[in-house]
């Protein structure tokens, strides 16, 4: 037998947990918070250059909303965002029904479908630009294959280049979408589905009626998720098309270290990224209330 | 007495190990030692800023360079940071009206002693050695120059086009092009899809036909030159540059075409003199293309002028002062502008410096001469692509203006002249 141990007191067995918890979250939550608050400073102060102390209201906020670029990067964002959302959402969506068929190879697909999130976006953009670009990518080889009229060239085309984004931005992501659908497919309880078939619904109705129906919550993840991702998107279309043909795809986020390190307008680029956090905040906020209201009633029920 | 070691003892022989080089150095004989950050990491320009370096050492140096590789901002982020915690570089790279706008956030050295010293501000062009002196004193010194309205001819595009006779102004440049596009050349003209290179065809087109618009335009931001017929003019031929390149290059680097220059599927490429070092790097020979002084309407050559310069910034030290006029004395001599030049395939900003001898090529002896006789011809204007003319601020608006212009042919040129003028003064 061993001899027992003299016993701590409470708060001292426990010290490792709070602080591998407490550490950790309080700074960064600090460090989140303080640099927050001091772009949202600079964002009212003439910097250039360096930061400086000053006051200029509203002067930088007026000039990014008037400009060209912010106006064509804010369209884009609406654009991109909802697009990439609802269409990563879905492909991932169908991916996850379709391996959730019992099939067999289901580890390897799972796995070549997850796989381009482990590409950096600068990769998947700079692959993508190869592809993509009608002189040497999937266009020249379609006319290479004898289909000589074919016309893929959405890069070099204004009005078509932001779907390229989607389209490189969908490569990458929906994997993820997938996988949280895949999980919620599976944690469906199987004797709901049991007791459906029993009735004599087919499969059509029973995805219909009953496993979508409990998908909700994972859908709604899956779109702030990518919601947000899209709002901050930066390196993807850096690679991808750097803004252009023109400025054509410019993204709020390039705006940002557009003017902050290249045009070396400090308060205008902190003017903008305050107005990113402002849009990230539409899109957090009424999700945060959602799930606030989802607690109350599952507290109440 | 047998010698204990106490912990009194061990502080005070630590704190006079640590105190003794500073000693050392306060007592004359300082050894001369230099913190430069430069964003030149690899390539050509890696290889002469190392030269650069040795020969710093041979003359009793200690050289310390921090390369930031990657673009010019990530060299300032890490400038803009060192200055803001105090401890600025000795030297720095920079250039253009950047010198003049961030000289103003730290203090810098008066070069005008050494300067004077060397006769150098005799053999600088006028308008490069004012960028370098903002507020009447030298602060930083030009290092080399490129011009970036060289005109690059491919060999087989000319024989397609069965033509030998270089185009000098912009009349006879745009036939050739119509002549090689006839001879099946695909793309007349070479490009990239990258911002520079579009504003690149629009101040060649510019200056081109008028280097006195010019001047008044973009390096003066004069607003009837901006309302002027001459940027119409300009704009309509970057139309006419645009519709003979590839639309299909998308955000790629001018280089990743020269091999379809140089196989003649491209006929012409304006860009700058630094092509020619990536053209050799790429292991195409001198014969696979002639280079030549970008089109001017009224014959004389001119030179739109790109200088990589350092900048000095103060330090107290006495080692680093010495550092900095050592610095600032090899990068004024013609030797080393000599060796730094036939490496980066620039030429010397000294107009003194001769380009006959070995190891200069064709091309560099031809830009020399180009921007000799500009400079005789009051033509050697400042590059506006490469933020030589406007501050980054001012020259991003214009170029937001022409990049968006070079890529939607719905833009009529009056409209882009009005855009322009609009862009200047909304980044006033």
């Amino acid at each position: 037998m061993r001899p027992a141990r003299p016993a701590l007191p409470e708060w001292v067995r426990r010290l490792p947990e709070y602080l591998m918890i407490w550490v950790p979250l309080l700074l960064s939550a600090a460090h989140l918070v303080s640099f927050s608050l001091w772009t949202i400073w600079i964002s009212f102060t003439p910097s250039t250059l360096i930061p400086v102390t000053g006051w200029v209201g509203l002067r930088n906020y007026s000039a990014v909303a008037a400009s060209r670029n912010w106006q064509i990067a804010f369209d884009n964002l609406l654009l991109f965002g909802s697009a990439f959302v609802v269409l990563s959402a879905a492909t991932g969506l169908i991916l996850a029904i379709l391996l959730d068929q019992r099939i067999r190879g289901e580890n390897v697909l799972r796995s070549i479908f997850l796989y381009p999130l482990a590409v950096s976006f600068v990769v998947t953009g700079t692959v993508w630009s190869w592809l993509l670009n009608p002189g040497l990518g999937i266009q020249k080889l379609v006319h290479d294959l004898g289909w000589t009229s074919f016309r893929f060239d959405w890069l070099i085309d204004r009005d078509m280049a932001i779907w390229t984004i989607v389209i490189a931005a969908i490569w990458q992501s929906s994997g993820f979408a997938m996988a949280l659908f895949l999980a919620g497919l599976r944690s469906v309880d199987a004797d709901i589905i049991k007791a459906a078939q029993i009735d004599g619904a087919g499969p059509v109705r029973i995805y219909r009626r009953i496993i979508l129906p409990s998908l909700w919550p994972i859908t709604i993840t899956v779109v702030v998720i990518q919601l947000q991702f899209a709002i901050s998107t930066f390196d993807l279309v850096r690679a991808l098309t750097n803004g252009g043909p023109g400025i054509a795809t410019q993204l709020p986020a390039l705006v940002v270290y557009d003017l902050m390190f290249q045009r070396s307008l400090l308060g205008r680029g902190a003017a903008a990224a305050v107005l990113m956090l402002l849009i990230l905040l539409a899109v957090l906020l009424p999700y945060a209330a959602w799930r606030y209201a989802q607690r109350r009633r599952a507290a109440y029920a | 007495m047998p010698i204990t070691t106490t912990r009194r003892r061990l502080l005070a022989g630590s704190v006079a190990t640590l105190a003794f080089p500073a000693f050392a150095r306060a007592q004359g004989a300082v050894k001369p030692r230099l913190t430069a950050i430069s964003q030149w990491s690899a390539g050509s320009d890696g290889a002469a800023i190392t030269a650069l370096g040795k020969k710093f050492e041979e003359k009793g140096g200690v050289w310390q360079h921090s390369p930031v590789p990657g673009f010019t901002t990530e060299m300032m982020n890490k400038l803009r940071a060192q200055i803001m915690a105090g401890d600025p570089p000795a030297c720095s790279q920079l250039k253009g009206p950047e010198i003049a706008a961030w000289s103003k956030i730290a203090p810098t050295v008066d070069l005008d002693a050494v300067v004077a010293a060397a006769g150098y501000e005799k053999v600088v062009a006028p308008d490069l050695a004012k960028l370098h002196k903002p507020g009447g004193k030298w602060i930083a010194l030009p290092l080399q120059i490129y011009s970036t309205n060289m005109l690059f001819l491919s060999k087989r595009a000319m024989d397609k086009a069965k033509a030998d006779k270089i185009p000098v102004t912009w009349a006879e440049f745009n036939d050739l092009a119509e002549k090689m596009k006839a001879g099946g050349v695909a793309f007349p003209i070479a490009n990239g899809g990258t911002r520079p290179d579009d504003g690149q065809k629009f101040e060649a087109a510019l200056a081109g036909i008028s280097p006195l618009a010019y001047r008044a335009a973009i390096m003066n931001l004069e607003k009837k030159a901006l309302e002027g017929p001459e940027i119409k003019a300009a704009f309509a031929q970057v139309r006419k540059i645009a519709d003979w390149m590839d639309p299909n290059v998308g955000a790629q680097h001018f280089s990743t075409n020269l091999k379809r220059f140089v196989d003649g599927d491209m006929g012409m490429m304006i860009m700058g003199g630094w092509a020619q070092g990536v053209l050799r790097n790429a292991g195409f020979k001198f014969e696979d293309f002639t280079i030549a002084p970008g089109p001017s309407d009224n014959g004389k050559p001119v030179f739109l002028l790109n200088a990589d310069a350092f900048i000095f910034w103060q330090r107290k030290e006495a080692d680093l002062q010495a550092g900095q006029t050592l610095m600032a004395q090899l990068v004024m001599d013609p030797a080393i502008q000599t060796m730094y030049s036939q490496i980066t395939g620039s030429i010397p900003v000294r107009t003194d410096v001769d380009l006959s001898g070995e190891g200069w090529s064709d091309g560099q002896r031809t830009t020399a001469k180009a921007l000799k006789d500009a400079i005789a011809s009051n033509q050697a204007v400042l590059s506006m692509a490469h933020n030589m003319a406007q501050e980054n601020g001012m020259t991003a608006a214009m170029i937001d203006v022409i990049t968006e212009y070079v890529k939607n042919k719905t833009i009529k040129p009056e409209q882009a002249a009005t855009r322009l003028a609009e862009a200047v003064e909304g980044a006033r």
